[in-house]
């Protein structure tokens, strides 16, 4: 592998890095419940991602493959072939999950906001606390 | 053939996850809630291209509905419901 | 307008994200992008269709549904019940509220209402096709339901949230409908071992094919068509579950404001 794919590859992790950094700050620093959500969103999205990119893979002298076996009848050589190809299938499943679970409570904290609305007649963290 | 496969597809994830920061920063620097919905929509299709580059073809079935269609569907219920503008 | 907290919050941040990249260049994370899989992650991918050894074997072609519903079903269970707590939970936020079903609203043009009544046919179709695929290509219960709940979400938005309940799928209805996709879960879960029981043999829950000292099988092939055994029957339950989860869920989140405030302040 030359330098120049390593120098990228780190610049990809970098990167979510930083996208991690900006949702932590919309949880911390901005006063509306709304922005809270979004900036939980997208935290829980880079999270998955990380995931999926530890599970990703370069073989030698072959190209990586999604964990589906093409064919049918399974062969020896159709089997070494996917094994010796395809991705980590165990964090897509996991993050498979994680998602549609994410957007179960994504709606369930929607509600509470809705609901705070009600009682407060405001979303913004701030004015809550000088009531 | 191979090397130069690797290149670009590091060089097309580089561009997604570029993309995603400066969507992500603008979607949480924006006021107006609308506009920070439809910025935070951008980054998450940026996000699906990322899974579909890394070989997930699982998660992208999975996300291009929740994460670009009814995250920001919900979003939109609640600001309609509560207010649009941030601060002041 | 920046205070003290910002600036704080902002500089512990930026140590955070640069700690992280520290440690990422120093080989955190590994070689990037690897060679090789984890030896967990090779056994998965070996095990996912081999006729060599049919004791460990699930017999589907796709490895991520495979591990959802046979090598890890015991995880996905659990994250169905925490996705029903959460729904339980935002019904529990609407209780004593009525959904109306008059006709009131209207709905955006004849335009729109036109192509979207085409969408009502093609998205479910699309939907199915993903569920009852789901061992053999990409795809799955979950990525069908989130697939089915996009074209419910037009049909509240495009016509008006009086529509669906007009239609005969009410908030009870789709309630359910979504007890009975947690149930057809449940079932196949423990099918083997119920059968099991009047046959006199061994079996365990979440058993997909034939172990060593448990001889019955979920069918794996019928006539030249792979089924990969329970996975067929775990998609589609969850496929419903899912879809009518949501459904409740955004039928509750279209409710006009003037209904539920009268229940709030009433309390």
């Amino acid at each position: 592998m030359t330098n120049i794919a390593v120098l990228t590859a780190y610049v990809i992790v970098l990167s979510l890095y930083v996208n991690l950094g900006i949702a932590l700050y919309g949880i911390f620093a901005r006063p509306s419940l709304v922005k809270k959500l979004i900036a939980i969103t997208i935290l829980s999205d880079t999270a998955n991602a990380f995931a999926v990119l530890v599970g990703y893979r370069w073989p030698r002298n072959a190209l990586p493959k999604p964990p589906v076996i093409p064919e049918l009848p399974v062969t020896r050589r159709v089997l070494e072939e996917y094994t010796s190809s395809a991705v980590d299938p165990l964090p897509q499943a996991l993050v498979l999950t994680a998602i549609v679970i994410g957007l179960a409570i994504t709606l369930f904290i929607a509600f509470i906001i809705i609901q705070y609305y009600r009682l407060y007649g405001t979303v913004d963290v701030r004015k809550v606390r000088r009531i | 053939m191979i090397v130069v496969l690797e290149v670009f597809t590091l060089a097309l994830l580089t561009l997604f996850a570029l993309t995603s920061v400066v969507a992500a920063y603008l979607a949480i620097r924006e006021r107006d809630l609308v506009r920070a919905v439809v910025f935070s929509a951008i980054q998450s299709s940026m996000y699906a291209l990322i899974y579909y580059v890394l070989m997930a073809p699982d998660i992208v079935l999975v996300y291009i509905p929740v994460s670009v269609g009814l995250i920001p569907a919900v979003l939109l219920f609640v600001i309609k419901k509560t207010e649009r503008y941030e601060g002041e | 307008m920046v205070t003290k907290i910002d600036v704080f919050v902002a500089i512990s941040i930026a140590i955070f994200v640069l700690s992280l990249a520290y440690i990422t260049s120093l080989g955190g994370l590994g070689p990037l992008p690897p060679v090789d899989v984890r030896d967990i992650a090779y056994q998965y991918l070996n095990l996912t269709y081999n006729p060599w050894r049919r004791f460990l074997t699930s017999f589907a072609l796709e490895s991520v549904t495979a591990i959802i519903w046979d090598f890890r079903g015991l995880d996905t269970l659990y994250e169905t019940a925490v996705f029903y707590g959460a729904i339980i939970a935002s019904i529990a936020l609407y209780r004593g509220v009525k959904i109306t079903h008059s006709r009131g609203g209207t709905g955006l043009s004849p335009i729109a209402k036109t192509v979207t009544r085409l969408s009502f046919v093609l998205i479910p179709t699309v939907a199915a096709s993903v569920a009852l695929h789901g061992h053999l290509t990409p795809g799955g219960g979950f990525q069908a339901g989130s697939i089915a709940t996009v074209v419910i979400v037009l049909a509240i938005i495009v016509f008006s949230r009086y529509f669906l309940p007009g239609h005969g799928l009410s908030k009870e209805r789709a309630l359910l409908l979504r007890s009975i996709g947690l149930l057809g879960v449940g079932l196949t879960s423990i099918g083997l071992l119920l059968i099991s029981f009047l046959l006199g043999v061994n079996a365990y829950i979440f058993q997909n094919q034939a172990k060593l000292d448990a001889p019955l099988s979920y069918p794996s092939l019928v006539d030249d068509y792979t089924l990969g055994g329970s996975l067929l029957f775990f998609n589609l339950s969850e496929f419903i579950a899912v879809a009518f989860g949501f459904m409740i869920v955004f039928l509750l989140l279209s409710v006009s404001e003037e209904d539920v405030r009268e229940v709030v302040t009433r309390d």
